[in-house]
């Protein structure tokens, strides 16, 4: 009997290692989850100045069937340096990254940030239009 | 058998190595002040910034047979400015954390480096202040302090301290600006001028403070004189008033000596020089009291911090200035 629970034991100790090491979550490039959600959309925006206080004069209007972004900016807001901040559906990411100091002053051809879903498969491009 | 001994011969190292570890070093009893002793602690924080005090507490004392002390002073490395002086009253705290004077001296005086202060009364133990006021001569070089203390049995003691860095800021506070009146700053100068020496000194300009309630979001604001007329609505400048700085918008930023003591908050040299001013307007609306900018000049030469110290509805304001030369 203490034969069988020692070999019992030396298996379970063996196994360990190679059960602890088996890879089924997939990463991306950037080292994220990726994840078997598919919504893919962008639930809120914001915009901060160099002080980190907000330039829109009124709330952000984001439209998920044309896929914009409509923002109205404070008199006098420097669209040269600015902070975007988008709030997205769970486990998606933005493409291009927002990495800090953002130059939106370019009305005339406004931005397209895409959002890519959690498990990578969807792709939506969002043109931030900005109006003073 | 090679069991038992492999057995014995662990616990045998086991036990020694108890015992080893055991071993004691001798407690040594410190060394009751037999002597004349002194002590020394920086009081103030933050950046040493010419024309600024720093402060120190020195403490002194010597066994009450010994004798008596005598005379403090410390020696700087470069003079003190006017306002530099040690205490000639010892500071203790007492049960309610309330810092007591006691007059132990005649006022300090200063020669050259020195500041010396005589005591005049049968004390064997102080602890004093001083304040010393950073000279413009030491900006950007450091300074060290010999604090040292004389007893009338003829016993010496000394303390070094430093060396303490000094700041290639410059500071000034409180400076009143005005719509339409003394609305013209000039970082180089660190002054506010009106539009009559604005116009005689031109070159200096570096930004113009408006006023206007409407649009809502213009309020207070500064403007280069360079920038679009757009941001600057109503004002004719001065001639040959055009300079163009950038300036970038902060708010929060609440440095303890330009908010007057408020505060735990320092802007040092280093933010100076991280500072990343690309691409940066030139006009900043909008300001609030506890708001802030930092402005380049258009030469380059200076930056600038400016606080927003308090604001009125009337179109006035107090702003305090850190300059920082590059």
């Amino acid at each position: 009997m203490t034969k069988y629970v020692k070999l019992i034991a030396v298996i379970l100790l063996f196994s360990a290692p190679f059960l602890s090491c088996n890879k089924n979550l997939p990463v991306d490039e950037d080292g994220l989850l990726i994840t078997f959600r598919r919504e893919c959309f962008v639930s809120n925006f914001e915009l901060l100045g160099t002080d980190y206080i907000t330039v829109r004069n009124g709330a952000a209007v984001i439209d998920t069937v044309a896929q914009t972004i409509n923002v109205t900016v404070l008199a006098g807001t420097d669209l040269k340096n600015v902070y975007p901040q988008f709030t997205l559906a769970t486990d998606c990411k933005l493409d291009p990254k927002v990495t800090g100091k953002t130059d939106l002053s370019d009305l005339a051809n406004p931005k397209v940030y895409t959002v890519v879903s959690g498990d990578r498969q969807v792709r939506k491009p969002y043109k931030l239009i900005i109006k003073f | 058998m090679l069991h038992k001994i492999v057995r014995f011969s662990f616990l045998f190292m086991l036990f020694s190595g108890l015992l080893f570890s055991c071993t004691k070093k001798e407690y040594a009893i410190p060394d009751p002040v037999s002597q004349l002793t002194n002590d020394c602690i920086k009081r103030s924080l933050g950046p040493n910034i010419a024309n600024l005090p720093m402060e120190f507490a020195y403490a002194m004392a010597m066994p009450k047979p010994l004798g008596k002390l005598a005379t403090a002073q410390v020696e700087a490395t470069y003079g003190g400015a006017t306002g530099t002086f040690l205490e000639n009253r010892s500071f203790y705290t007492n049960t309610s954390g309330v810092d007591v004077p006691v007059l132990v001296g005649a006022p300090s005086f200063n020669v050259n480096k020195t500041t010396i202060m005589a005591f005049s009364v049968d004390t064997n133990a102080a602890t004093l202040r001083y304040y010393y006021v950073v000279p413009d001569s030491a900006m950007g070089k450091t300074v060290s302090f010999k604090f040292s203390v004389s007893a009338s049995n003829g016993q010496f003691a000394s303390y070094n301290m430093g060396p303490y860095n000094i700041s290639r800021m410059s500071i000034k506070k409180n400076l009143a600006v005005s719509n339409g009146a003394n609305a013209y700053i000039s970082i180089e100068d660190m002054a506010v001028y009106n539009g009559t020496a604005a116009a005689a000194n031109p070159g200096k300009i570096d930004l113009v403070y408006l006023y206007r309630a409407s649009p809502t979001t213009f309020t207070h604001a500064l403007v280069s004189p360079g920038a679009d007329p757009v941001y600057l609505p109503g004002v004719t400048l001065p001639a040959g008033v055009n300079k163009s700085a950038k300036i970038r918008k902060v708010f929060g930023l609440q440095d303890r000596n330009l908010a007057n003591l408020q505060y735990g908050v320092y802007v040092d040299d280093i933010d100076f020089q991280q500072l990343d001013m690309n691409d940066m307007p030139n006009y900043a609306i909008g300001l609030r009291a506890e708001a802030g900018v930092w402005v380049e000049t258009s030469d380059r030469k200076y930056r600038a911090y400016i606080f927003v110290n308090s604001i009125t509805a009337s179109g006035t304001a107090v702003i305090s200035m850190l300059r920082y030369t590059m």
